[in-house]
């Protein structure tokens, strides 16, 4: 199968001019930006909630934005468009991810300048955050495949928000009722477990079981992405 | 002339609804085909199963010989192009750039002049930089026309594409289809417009209750449910009607050597008379 870089440019330069002029999407991801100011008031921000700013960055800016985006050209009958035109399912998803992600990088970087966060073993780390990133885009491609229009995928974010984006809020939640304790393997707290063990000293190879259970939620979402991408080309809608 | 486009035995079933029925026919290379019939009988699902977009419950549909299951491949989707009221606009954005979208998604070559001549097509080059948003409904039409046509598609598929639009811009669309017609592109066009068939067509299908129920040439079809009368309006307002044959020719040979015929007219029905005749139905 043939991959346009093309086509992919085509369709990230499209929304980078579409969404400059989309306010709603545009003052969501403001949103972490000022949380971070808030908790740099405090003297020590702790690495927990170094990495709630973090998770929260993913959740509203990643899956929000992704989500606002695909559910948008839903509502407007412009993803029936992309879809009958020659462009390939991975350059439609790619090219509509690619405004997400770069705005998802320039906030997270934003955030940790704001907040003073500095990686440790720094490999380990960006790897973990570059799976995250894509599984949180596929996350969004899904919320806006499976929802109609841009106010159902926000009504839809707000359960996310609360179980990915409240990272360290819940941790002591769940400490409570072993019954959650299966809600550690979310993403989020993977990626919080993974950075504390690194930060602590940790080697590598003990970071590694936190890096296959990120890996596992990536591959998951992005095959459940295309498959419910590929039955949304069919269903005559 | 060879087909472009045949359909065998085509059903599509909706829960519990059948909205096509056994449907079959052929459309050949070359030609202007219309798909005609109410709201609600089938037009668009039609286009839709065509096109790739919806997978029929049974029977099949091939298009370049290939089964339109298949149509969704970048190969064929190249080769095709679809307005539906489905195709929708960037609303944000301006004309040019949802064309040179499209002209990027195709791999057009020489895209402004592209974009310029589609635009002249559909009567809209003064509006190139307006934002869609800013567009009238049959504006929004003609934009959408002109996207289907930016990579010049061997087969276009056109669901009512003057349905929005006044007389002088649908001449225009009509003249601009006629001539992509003499380049070559099939056209399958869906209407209730039965004078635009009329215009345009080469051969028209009338579809109801999910059914091709007639399939011919427009002026053949007309012959062939003509009742072979002549209506002669004569001097001082009486309107005669004569039957085709010796009586006729007689009594028309009467009024004219007598200097009484002020006009006269053959009785040929419409498209439109036929289809309320063979459906029972109206078109609207």
């Amino acid at each position: 199968m043939s991959f346009s870089l093309k086509r992919v440019y085509a369709i990230f330069n499209k929304d980078i001019k579409d969404v400059s002029k989309n306010m709603f999407v545009l003052s969501t991801v403001i949103m972490p930006i000022i949380l971070a100011f808030v908790f740099t008031q405090s003297e020590q921000v702790p690495l927990g909630t170094h990495y709630f700013i973090i998770n929260l960055t993913f959740v509203s800016i990643t899956v929000f934005v992704q989500g606002a985006i695909i559910a948008e050209e839903k509502e407007k009958n412009t993803l029936r468009g992309l879809m009958m035109s020659p462009a390939t399912t991975i350059e439609i998803i790619t090219g509509k991810s690619g405004l997400s992600a770069l705005l998802t990088v320039i906030s997270l970087v934003a955030c940790m300048r704001i907040t003073g966060y500095e990686f440790v073993n720094e490999p380990a780390i960006y790897f973990a955050f570059f799976m995250s990133l894509i599984l949180y885009l596929a996350m969004g491609t899904l919320l806006g495949l499976l929802t109609r229009t841009v106010m159902e995928a926000s009504l839809v974010l707000m359960p996310l928000l609360f179980v990915f984006g409240m990272g360290t809020l819940l941790l002591e939640f769940i400490a409570n009722y072993p019954n959650l304790a299966f809600l550690e393997y979310l993403p989020n707290y993977q990626l919080q477990f993974l950075a504390e063990t690194v930060n602590a000293g940790q080697a590598f190879t003990d970071v590694i079981g936190y890096l296959i259970v990120i890996a596992a939620w990536m591959v998951i979402l992005c095959i459940l992405t295309v498959v419910v991408y590929r039955k949304r080309v069919i269903d005559g809608k | 002339m060879d087909n472009i486009l045949s359909v065998k035995a085509l059903k599509q079933v909706f829960s519990k609804e059948t909205a096509i029925d056994n449907m079959n026919f052929e459309v050949k290379r070359g030609e202007i085909f219309g798909f005609l019939g109410p709201s609600g009988a089938g037009k668009t699902t039609t286009i839709k199963i065509l096109t790739g977009q919806l997978h029929p419950t049974s029977g099949s549909a091939l298009l370049f010989d290939v089964p339109s299951t298949k149509m969704n491949h970048p190969k064929y989707l190249k080769k095709i192009g679809v307005m539906t009221d489905n195709s929708g606009l960037y609303s944000r954005l301006s004309v040019y750039d949802n064309l040179h979208l499209y002209c990027e998604l195709y791999s057009v070559e020489n895209k402004r002049k592209r974009i310029d001549e589609v635009l002249e097509m559909v009567n809209l080059i003064d509006v190139k930089s307006k934002i869609v948003s800013k567009l009238s409904k049959g504006m929004l039409q003609r934009v959408t026309l002109s996207r289907a046509l930016l990579h010049e598609p061997e087969l276009l598929f056109l669901d009512e594409p003057t349905s929005a639009l006044d007389p002088a811009n649908s001449r225009h669309i009509h003249h601009g289809l006629q001539e992509l017609n003499r380049k070559g592109t099939t056209i399958f066009l869906t209407t209730h417009d039965m004078q635009e068939a009329e215009l345009l067509c080469d051969r028209v299908a009338f579809l109801n209750n999910g059914k091709v129920q007639l399939l011919d040439e427009p002026s053949k079809l007309r012959r062939k449910y003509s009742d072979d009368t002549l209506t002669v309006e004569l001097v001082g307002g009486e309107r005669r009607i004569l039957k085709n044959g010796p009586e006729g020719a007689q009594k028309m040979y009467e009024y004219m050597s007598n200097n009484q015929v002020i006009t006269m007219y053959s009785n040929e029905p419409t498209l439109g008379d036929i289809f309320v005749d063979v459906t029972g139905r109206s078109l609207l």
